[in-house]
């Protein structure tokens, strides 16, 4: 087990080092940094002056191994648009961004596995139709659109809640709930699906044959079976949502790692896009080696090695 | 921000506005109004706390409520006029002398002095603070700076600089306290900035706001305003949202789509101005092609219907240009305009011994960059069309369209603003010169010479005439189509008083607050 999580940190580190340099190829493909940070009416020799002084004259080779040298040291470079250290400029965004995903995550746990549960057991009820409809709604309404239908209603006519900014309960209930709707509506589906097909194995038949209340069919063999692509769908969204929550962040003003990341794409921010990689990559590896961990927790048969 | 989605968004946010009724104004705007707070509503949140570090105009509009000019501008002539300064003369060709306002502290009780003003241009101008005002166009040309007494200083220039007058007048000349700057350094003064502006700062939270509060002990008077907080909100229909529900009091940049909403809303009018910040239509005599004869670029300008587009197009929120400079320019003088006339641009077409209808020509355009960039662009393609002109519309990311004009690489045509535009060497000396950053038109002789000219002479009447000669020259060789002045839309909550400015500058030391 411990050689097992060892050597899943040693890919974990692999897998950063190469997304890292897959960005940093891109990104110099992108074109020139300087000009987007700089002012309009600056001349041809400031500019490059600058370009000179950030380095960006010197050989792609040259700026790359600069790049690792100092990435390994956990040093990414001064933001071209802030004048300061890109990393921490990441770092302030983390809490904001862990706050938000966490909820929405909990919240799709929370409403999306007992609904897709319910609609696989009361198959083809009036319960089931209403979630179905509630899920491909939920699926096919973009994120935005959702965002901003909310905001009309609860803050600019209802005036009950903010319509983006952070502080209190009141400021997270909205994005998260955008958040989770997408989501939820796939965990939903799995769920059903997942259920549907444990509920026909002949296990079930069994414990149901030998008189288990249904609470415990449902809730101990038929959940735990049907868990295991459940929970590696969640993972592989709670790492996107950890990085890509770009437009519920936008459309709430919510200071996250999503926002920062794509504005510094378009204004070629180059440190702050690699310090931004680095911790996407490194939370998503991180959860997935949570969720095959988990793996072994849920069905003992499979073996980690 | 893709402006089809937002246009889309604003429409659907119109419609319900008018399908709903219109709630009773919130409680926390009354709270505001009693406690004389404003909340401004950005798109973007200020790159620094320092100052004269980084030219950038939103960042450094809201640095000049914490830190003070050493010249003001007059909101209506433009002219540079006393602030930190209390006058100015020319010592000499290249010596700058201005006497200091006496009695005035820094939010730290610290004095403001010539040391103040040396201090905050040697930081400019030092390497290490990689700033960008130690560029040419900005502090540059200054060879030193001397302190002749406590309230006297001189700006040694490396060459006569009439403009020098200008620098001093804009936020290049946000002046920091020299002490401080020496005994905390840049990167404190960064967390917690200190000036001698009408407000103090009082905290800054990344991506969500900026909170100044009012300097009681202002040198002018304390401002009416208690407290200013800056909310950054990128999206634009979440930003009409908190203006319409109460948590903001000014928006800036409504698209012209919304303004009815906000007018209907009951909450905010609308507030616009005519802006110093320009747009035009380059074309483009810096690589081959048919723009290298003036007869064709004199004809563009005779073919598009500029009239038309701002009438159809912008829903008459533009004035129009005739020649390179704005009135709000404080070099400008009046040029005739190119009347819309169709049969003068055949007729010079043919002179130059093109047939339009044979001329296939390439636009390059941003999207969202300028008010509805990509819509004037594909309404100028059609308005050529009617002449037989074939025109390709190309839309640019913004970086990927500086990229092509920096390189040379756009069509024969391309679309730009440019601006806040305030004095005529900052519009003229970068955009008609072939080996600047952002030119599409150079390599004239005499527009060379005259401009190196212009840019020399401190004269104000020798300069108001240079650069009425260069306006003139630069009209009849129409580099660009002349296009307009931007206006500037502004949501404003119904009790703050404030008049928007032709400077962009959202300036809360003139607002009002009333109570309801």
């Amino acid at each position: 087990m411990r050689a097992y999580v060892l050597s899943r940190l040693a890919q974990t580190a692999l897998v950063v080092f190469l997304s890292l340099t897959a960005v940093f190829a891109m990104v110099r493909l992108s074109g020139d940094p300087v000009l987007l940070f700089m002012p309009m009416d600056i001349q041809a020799k400031d500019v490059n002056e600058f370009r000179a002084r950030l380095g960006f004259n010197d050989p792609l080779a040259v700026q790359y191994a600069r790049f690792v040298g100092g990435a390994v040291r956990g040093d990414f470079g001064e933001s071209l648009r802030y004048q300061r250290d890109a990393l921490g400029l990441v770092l302030e965004r983390l809490p904001a961004t862990f706050l938000l995903a966490g909820t929405a995550l909990l919240l799709t746990l929370f409403v999306a596995v007992p609904l897709g549960i319910v609609s696989a057991v009361r198959r083809n009820t009036l319960l089931d139709h209403v979630g179905t409809v509630a899920t491909v709604l939920g699926q096919a309404t973009p994120g935005f659109w959702l965002g901003l239908m909310l905001i009309y209603l609860f803050s600019v006519q209802l005036r009950w809640l903010p319509t983006g900014g952070t502080g209190t309960v009141a400021h997270l209930i909205m994005p998260s709930v955008v958040l989770a709707a997408f989501f939820s509506a796939r965990i939903a589906r799995l769920t059903r699906s997942a259920v549907l097909e444990v509920l026909g194995e002949e296990y079930i038949l069994t414990a149901r044959a030998k008189g288990l209340g249904e609470g415990r069919v449902i809730g101990k063999h038929t959940l735990r079976n049907s868990a295991i692509p459940i929970v590696t769908l969640a993972g592989l969204e709670a790492g996107q949502i950890l990085g890509g929550a770009v437009i519920t962040e936008t459309i709430f003003a919510w200071p996250g790692l999503g926002r920062l990341t794509v504005q510094a794409l378009l204004n070629r921010d180059f440190p702050v896009v690699l310090a931004a990689v680095f911790f996407i990559s490194v939370m998503y590896t991180l959860v997935n080696l949570v969720v095959d961990l988990l793996y072994g927790w849920l069905d003992p048969r499979i073996r980690l090695r | 921000m893709r402006p089809s989605r937002s246009a889309l968004v604003g429409s659907l946010l119109a419609v319900s506005l008018l399908a709903g009724p219109v709630a009773a104004p919130p409680v926390q705007a009354q709270d505001r109004a009693r406690t004389k707070e404003v909340v401004i509503g950005l798109g973007a949140e200020p790159r620094t706390m320092l100052a004269v570090t980084i030219v950038d105009w939103t960042t450094n509009n809201m640095l000049e409520h914490i830190y003070d000019r050493l010249l003001d501008r007059d909101p209506k002539t433009f002219k540079p006029k006393p602030m930190l300064a209390e006058s100015w003369r020319i010592v000499n060709d290249t010596t700058w002398e201005f006497k200091l306002r006496k009695g005035v502290k820094f939010h730290n009780g610290e004095p403001f002095t010539a040391r103040s003003v040396k201090a905050t241009i040697d930081h400019a101008l030092d390497p290490a603070s990689k700033s960008h005002f130690a560029a040419a166009a900005y502090w540059g040309l200054v060879k030193e700076v001397q302190v002749v007494d406590d309230h006297t200083v001189r700006f040694l220039t490396k060459q006569p600089w009439p403009n020098l007058i200008d620098s001093a007048s804009l936020t290049n000349a946000l002046m920091m306290p020299a002490k401080a700057l020496k005994d905390l350094g840049p990167a404190k003064l960064n967390e917690k900035p200190i000036g001698t502006g009408p407000f103090r700062f009082v905290e800054w939270k990344r991506d969500e706001r900026l909170v100044l509060e009012r300097n009681t002990d202002y040198w002018q008077g304390p401002a009416d305003v208690s407290r200013v907080t800056f909310r950054f909100i990128p999206e634009f229909s979440s930003r009409m949202a908190a203006l319409l529900s109460g948590e903001i009091d000014i928006m800036k940049d409504v698209p012209p789509h919304a303004v009815e909403a906000v007018e209907r809303s009951g909450r905010a009018r609308l507030r616009a101005t005519v802006s110093s910040r320009i747009n035009y239509l380059a074309l483009v005599n810096l690589k081959p092609g048919p723009m290298q004869d003036a007869r064709v670029r004199r004809a563009m300008n005779h073919a598009v219907d500029v009239e038309e587009l701002i009438k159809q197009v912008l829903k008459g929120r533009a004035t129009r240009m005739c020649g390179p400079l704005a009135p709000t320019n404080v070099d400008y003088a009046p040029a005739e305009c190119y009347k819309h006339d169709p049969a003068r641009a055949q007729a010079l077409f043919k002179e130059a011994g093109i047939d339009p209808t044979k001329l296939s020509l390439t636009l390059d355009t941003p999207s969202g960059r300028y008010p509805l960039d990509k819509d004037v662009s594909l309404a100028i393609a059609a308005q050529l069309q009617r002449l037989g002109i074939k025109v390709n519309v190309v839309v640019n990311e913004w970086g990927t369209h500086l990229d092509k004009i920096k390189n040379r690489n756009t069509g024969d045509m391309f679309f730009l603003g440019w601006g806040p535009a305030l004095h005529g060497q900052g519009t003229i000396q970068p955009l008609f010169l072939h080996d600047q950053t952002y030119s599409s038109y150079g390599n004239n002789p005499v527009l060379n010479e005259r401009i190196a000219r212009a840019s020399t002479l401190l004269d104000p009447r020798a300069r108001a005439e240079a650069y009425a000669e260069l306006q003139r020259l630069v009209r009849d060789e129409a580099p660009w189509v002349f296009l307009w002045q931007q206006h500037d839309l502004y949501g404003v909550a119904g009790h703050v008083e404030w008049t928007p400015r032709a400077d962009e500058k959202v300036w809360m030391y003139e607002a009002r607050v009333a109570a309801r």
